[in-house]
């Protein structure tokens, strides 16, 4: 800081004639966001400009499109492993993100305590996950998670008197073995953005707080929670749209043969696109997943801010 | 000073601390168990990795299975591309998004929520979809198996922008900027002597996040990167996938070797970051 | 001021980062299927899995010397997914790509994307490869001709010689398959083995389905594209016979491609696999334990086929000749037993079936048998079957509904009526 300050007294302001500060500031804003905006017009807006028209077409993506008006939506609406694709997001993000969060929330915590060691390799193990590829993943998962009675899994279940389960087909063992896999994957990523946010706290705020004799749950309570707020929203946000765009491990999980028991919004509509060729109607689904996503967005903001006042 | 040392007589709960122990152990535990096994299965011949139980204990394997991958695909030269493209897209997103998330934080300038909310809801469009026509750009362009198609497109993030502003908005006081403009800072200045020191942590979080999301992209850079020459290591790594016929422990061998830098990469970033914030986290 | 100058850093880096790292890789992207001014052609031919291909390379260039072939190999699946994307795009297509078999049928609709090979004169080759591979290359009419074929899969019945000892059964190929020559007498087996091992005749129930469905002269579809379930005997007939053998509980309930099927294969917990000729390398790759007590014989009623790809010419190329007369030198008898002996590729022209190079193949780890003669009488007795562009949305939904009464014990009338639902909602939106 007193660096800026010697700086400062030596540098001449100079006024121009026709720029404001006020201008100059809007000015240096705008260029300043510039570069998302151009690269976004040139890669995204055509995709996405192109999906919505798509939406009204039926194309298998390769012989010519055809303008079929809402059949796309009345289509989609009235299949059941549509509406079937919907509850399993919802459930499925229930139970990957809600658990994730706590817990992310707890472990960063823990690691920007002042009475812990080791604070270093935990948190390099707790990261590591997200460090891995899917396809490792894929392998990993795919045998703890084996339908035979001797599977990793089964054996622990085995232990509380709990008869094995088909994770591969039954309709609660895939979701969860869906949501453990994104659990673990994504748990010390949230630790990590919530450990960032963590450290940006004073650490005098909590040894005054201790020093008045405040309990570790008042800490949280009062200290930790109100000022991680913007970064608690921030977390919520994304890993909703993410668990709402949860693809990748459902899709590796389950294969080619894509049950319903654990597809997803997105994996239908990819399965739409690229397994049956229905452009048309995978289109109109990713339309209504985007409607679908900006509707919990929005009630997700409307809350945080609620609960900020 | 007074103050810690008032601290190491105010003793912690006992029980609080064992609690967070078991926590960070647990989650330590449950978090590294599967490389290992990662590499158990990397060490072994082919059918071990079928075997149930499975197999605790890694085997001799180690040579051989990273032998066959090194003759399957060019593993050092798809590491070296993984590194070009990994590392110039996390510098342009911190920088970029550090720029533009300190003007939606700190700057006053028209629409600009409705901007910020623009960009919030860029991220809730699935992005699978648009896979044919941005293909359709990509040979226009001319990027067909080169790395351009994946950085080009990679340098804005607006998952970055949204957190830096997050990050900034909390980290950085207004007073601290209006001073600096009353003292006749230019903005470049200000970013660059103010608003980048202060958020270190944010761009240690980000930078991490950024390279990791890069590095294990595989959709993309498989639909684009045709030629062997450019292959990241993660479409190389699919190449160890025979067609019918499925060698675990030479695949699990590339994608634990595939890691490893990873590894070592965050390691060093890591170390890097929480050593300039210890310095300066006297504020 | 200060405006420019951040203006001037940004646009500075920006070149910076888009220069840095564009020179190496410049040569590639613009010299694709691309020919200089001394006649040199570069053909690019895109691959899945290991072929062995790039071995004749050298010898292709002493005939022609001015053809550059350059392969870009990928993943099955991301292959073709690739592939799709290139055509639906209508630029980035290679000069040849491969096709497995399962991938021909969503082309169907789509002569206009590919080079028609009978106008490039495959017709002067055709005798040379089997009728029926051949055949499912073909449009609907037969006057379209997609690919060439490289190789094939047929199918025959692999048995645990250990199990079938215990259940008091012969050992023996020949005396095995007198004992299974008809699907009755198969079931008739299937229970005796489970009585006297108590082990499953089978890992699961899709092999079985797929066996039979493979032997039919007709699947999901018609010549015009109908979906001909409902009508057509001989699907209803696979699937009814499967849930029957589900019912006798004599199938197992392991999934393929999971860890637990690779180690029932080790350990012989189930007494026969229904199998194509590339299952070979999964069962050695799984069961190393248990060389010698495998054996092969053909499958009751006849063999199928599973697998197997084309080389096609995408209509992009500009050297199509060029890219055929390099597919029917590649393909040719004589390549496609080096093929054989080097990778394993087993050959769709059945002349090599006599060559002695060819018929003196035999196995060990599978008791001995002598696999080639096996295969290749297997292969010829494989007949075609229209499959159509819907085929692979049918043949997952059936899939499932056989799954979910073998593992969830579901009513077998009801998941048929609701496969047939799905395939036909899904049918509609193409």
């Amino acid at each position: 800081m007193p660096e800026i300050q010697t700086k400062n007294n030596t540098t001449k302001v100079l006024k121009m004639p026709y720029f404001t500060e006020r201008k100059k500031e809007s000015l240096t804003g705008y260029l300043y966001i510039s570069p998302f905006f151009i690269l976004f017009t040139i890669f995204s807006i055509f995709p996405i400009f192109f999906s919505f028209y798509l939406a009204f077409h039926r194309w298998n993506g390769l012989g010519e499109m055809q303008y079929v008006g809402w059949r796309n939506f009345k289509l989609i609406l009235d299949d059941p492993m549509f509406w079937k694709s919907i509850s399993n997001t919802f459930i499925m993000a229930l139970m990957g993100t809600l658990p994730q969060l706590i817990v992310a929330f707890l472990l960063a915590y823990a690691l920007n305590s002042s009475i812990v060691r080791f604070k270093n390799f935990f948190r390099i193990s707790i990261f590591m996950p997200n460090v891995t590829s899917i396809v490792a993943v894929a392998i990993v998962f795919g045998t703890i998670y084996t339908n035979s009675e001797t599977g990793i899994m089964n054996v622990v279940l085995s232990y509380f008197n709990i008869s094995p389960i088909n994770w591969g087909s039954n309709e609660w063992g895939l979701k969860v073995a869906i949501s453990t896999m994104v659990f673990w994957r994504w748990v010390g990523y949230n630790t990590i953005i919530y450990l960032a946010g963590m450290q940006s706290i004073p650490n005098e705020l909590y040894e005054a707080a201790k020093i008045d004799g405040a309990s570790l749950w008042q800490q949280i309570r009062y200290i930790t929670l109100p000022l991680m707020k913007p970064v608690i929203i921030f977390t919520v946000f994304v890993s909703t749209i993410g668990s709402l765009q949860l693809f990748t491990e459902p899709l590796v999980f389950l294969g080619r043969t894509m049950r319903e028991e654990g597809i997803t919004m997105v994996l239908y509509l990819y399965r739409e696109a690229f397994m049956n060729n229905a452009f048309g109607t995978a289109s109109a689904s990713a339309v209504i997943l985007f409607f679908i996503i900006i509707i919990i967005s929005v009630i997700n903001l409307l809350v945080a801010n609620r609960l900020g006042k | 000073m007074i103050i810690k040392k008032k601290l190491s007589k105010n003793k912690p709960n006992i029980f609080t601390k064992l609690f967070l122990y078991l926590m960070l152990f647990s989650g330590a535990l449950l978090s590294l168990f599967p490389f290992y096994w990662m590499f158990v299965i990397a060490t072994n011949p082919n059918h071990v990795v079928n075997r149930v139980p499975p197999a605790m204990l890694p085997g001799e394997h180690l040579v051989i299975n990273f032998k066959n991958v090194l003759e399957t695909i060019p593993f050092f030269g798809a590491l070296y591309n993984s590194f070009l493209v990994s590392t110039t897209v996390t510098v342009s997103v911190l920088f970029l998004s550090s720029l533009a998330g300190y003007a939606f934080a700190k700057l006053r300038f028209k629409g600009k929520n409705v901007l910020f909310v623009f960009i919030l809801v860029t991220m809730m469009i699935p992005s699978q979809l648009g896979l044919i026509p941005s293909y359709v750009i990509i040979t226009k362009l001319g990027w067909i198996s080169d790395l351009r198609a994946l950085i080009v497109p990679g340098m804005v993030s607006a998952f970055g922008i949204f957190w830096m502003r997050q990050y900034i908005k909390e980290a950085i006081p207004d007073e601290l900027v209006e001073a600096a403009k009353i003292d006749g800072c230019s903005q470049l200045r200000i970013y660059w002597t103010i608003v980048v020191p202060l958020i270190l942590p944010a761009f240690a979080t980000l930078g991490i996040i950024t390279y990791m999301g890069v590095w294990n992209d595989f959709m993309w850079p498989l639909v684009v990167l045709k030629d062997e020459s450019v292959h990241t290591i993660q479409v190389a790594v699919r190449l160890l996938n025979d067609a019918y016929v499925r060698d675990y422990g030479m695949i699990m061998s590339g994608t634990f070797w595939a890691t490893v830098p990873l590894v070592v990469i965050f390691l060093v970033f890591n170390k890097f970051f929480i050593e300039s914030l210890t310095k300066g986290a006297v504020k | 001021m200060f405006a420019k100058k951040s203006l001037y850093s940004i646009l500075l880096i920006f070149i910076l980062l888009v220069a840095g790292c564009s020179s190496k890789e410049k040569t590639n992207s613009e010299s694709d299927s691309d020919s200089d001014s001394d006649g040199n052609i570069e053909l690019v031919v895109w691959t899945f899995g290991s072929t062995g291909y790039e071995k004749f390379l050298d010898e292709y260039k002493k005939i022609k010397p001015n053809v550059t072939i350059r392969f870009q190999n990928a993943d099955l699946a991301d292959h073709h997914n690739n592939l799709f994307t290139a055509i639906s795009a209508g630029s980035g297509a290679p000069d040849i790509a491969m096709i497995e078999a399962g991938y021909i049928d969503q082309y169907r609709e789509a002569e206009d994307k590919f080079e028609n090979l009978y106008d490039l004169g495959a017709k002067d080759i055709q005798s040379n490869y089997l009728d029926w591979t051949w055949a499912n290359a073909e449009s609907a009419d037969k006057s379209f001709l997609f690919g060439i074929p490289t190789d094939i899969g047929p199918t025959v019945m692999y048995y645990r010689t250990d199990v079938f000892e215990e259940a008091g059964l012969p050992t023996d190929p020949e005396e095995v398959h007198a004992l299974t020559s008809t699907w009755d007498d198969f079931r008739k087996v299937a229970n005796q083995v489970k009585e006297k091992t108590g082990k499953p005749m089978t890992d699961n129930v899709n092999l079985i389905y797929y066996s039979i469905r493979d032997q039919s002269p007709e699947t999901y579809f018609n010549r015009e594209d109908e979906l001909i379930i409902d009508n057509s005997p001989y699907i209803k007939n696979a699937y009814d016979y499967s849930i029957q053998l589900i019912n006798d509980g004599v199938v197992g309930k392991i999934s393929m491609w999971t860890p637990e099927w690779g180690t029932a294969m080790n350990d012989g917990s189930f007494g026969v696999m229904l199998a194509p000729s590339w299952m070979q390398n999964v069962i050695k790759g799984n069961a190393p334990d248990a060389a010698g007590k495998w054996s092969i014989t053909h499958l009751p009623e006849g063999a199928g086929n599973w697998g197997g790809s084309y080389l096609g010419i995408p209509s992009q190329t500009k050297h199509a000749d060029e890219a055929y007369a390099f597919v029917s030198w590649l393909l040719s008898p004589e390549n496609q037993l080096k093929s054989f002996t080097e990778e394993g590729l087993f050959p769709s022209t059945p002349s090599v079936y006599s060559n002695p190079a060819f018929t003196n193949f035999s196995d060990e780890y599978f008791s001995g048998v002598n696999t080639a003669k096996l295969f290749s009488e297997a292969a010829e007795q494989v007949k075609s079957a229209y499959t159509g562009p819907g085929y692979a949305i049918a043949n997952t939904e059936i899939g499932t509904a056989l799954e979910n009464v073998n593992t969830e014990g579901k009513d077998p009338e009801k998941e048929w009526k609701d496969a047939l639902d799905r395939i036909t909602r899904q049918l509609e939106r193409r």
